[in-house]
């Protein structure tokens, strides 16, 4: 059973020596793929706040296809960019929001058609902490499904 | 030579269960920061586990609208639990299973991540057959 008081791991067994500095942190997560924002203090994230950010990212991420791919035309010439381009958009967005997370950012563009398409996804995580958002975009030529996993770094 | 019982934590999916396991009263520190490199999350490793689900899944799908839904959530289900067996202890795992009707419409998919490289990787493997197609991705972040 996870303990009470909101905070969502159990210490034991884990890898926290009391002294771990914070420049060592920091340090490996700015080896990532994008430019880290100032982490200042980041603090083991509760659901709630887990829940807005995911929101505002959702709201974000509408305009951001939009501005993308709103009025084009499925063309498989330019479709690397494009989603190259949604998918560092959206990541530095939710760089810039500096919360202590680790993200997934994925993009799947299909060319709209008859024909099916179906994803699914499973984790194996911490629910109290981690969580994903699903957007889906729509135009005359094309879908366009972006996920996104957050996952908590408890420090 | 270091002693590491650590305790292991298995969570549950997104639906909500949970269970907590220790190993009976053995859990230590082991003030690891970084994986020991057999349970790191070797991309060649998972990649050969995946390829068998999918091969052994899908060898005779056919595309129907009416079970994909359900045989991609059990795809995603079972390549997670397989790599649970594998023994990545300090992992969280994500999975991603896309599957399509193979008939020559266009798809991109791209993913990009904001972790510690040294710990953190992914693989990805792409199954075709006649009637459909089937992209898993498989992403593991270290639990520091």
């Amino acid at each position: 059973m996870l303990p009470t008081g909101g905070v969502p791991f159990l210490h034991e067994g884990g890898a926290l020596m009391g002294a771990a500095p914070k420049h060592v942190w920091g340090r490996s997560l700015l080896k990532g793929q994008c430019a880290a924002a100032d982490l200042h203090q980041p603090i083991a994230p509760p659901r709630r706040r887990l829940r807005a950010t995911m929101e505002e990212y959702h709201r974000h991420c509408d305009e951001c296809i939009d501005g993308v791919l709103g009025g084009e035309d499925y063309n498989q010439n330019n479709i690397n960019q494009w989603t190259a381009s949604i998918v560092e958009q959206s990541l530095t967005h939710l760089v810039k929001l500096g919360k202590a997370y680790k993200y997934i950012v994925t993009c799947a563009v299909v060319q709209r058609s008859a024909y099916g398409f179906h994803t699914a996804s499973s984790c194996f995580w911490d629910t109290t902490s981690d969580g994903t958002c699903t957007v889906r975009w729509e135009n005359r030529t094309m879908n366009c499904i972006v996920n996104v996993f957050a996952i908590a770094i408890v420090l | 030579m270091t002693s590491t019982t650590a305790a292991s934590l298995s969570i549950g999916t997104a639906d909500g269960l949970l269970e907590t396991e220790k190993n009976a009263g053995e859990s230590e520190n082991t003030y690891i920061l970084r994986p020991v490199f057999q349970q790191r999350f070797r991309p060649s490793v998972v990649k050969d586990c995946i390829h068998a689900v999918l091969k052994e899944e899908l060898a005779n799908a056919e595309y129907s609208p009416e079970e994909m839904p359900q045989l991609t959530k059990r795809l995603s289900e079972t390549v997670k639990d397989k790599l649970k067996e594998m023994g990545f202890d300090r992992y969280k795992m994500v999975v991603q299973v896309v599957i399509g009707e193979q008939r020559g419409e266009g798809v991109f998919m791209a993913a990009r991540c904001f972790w510690d490289a040294d710990t953190d990787n992914y693989i990805h493997d792409v199954f075709m057959n006649d009637s459909l197609f089937c992209v898993v991705a498989a992403f593991g972040c270290f639990y520091y």
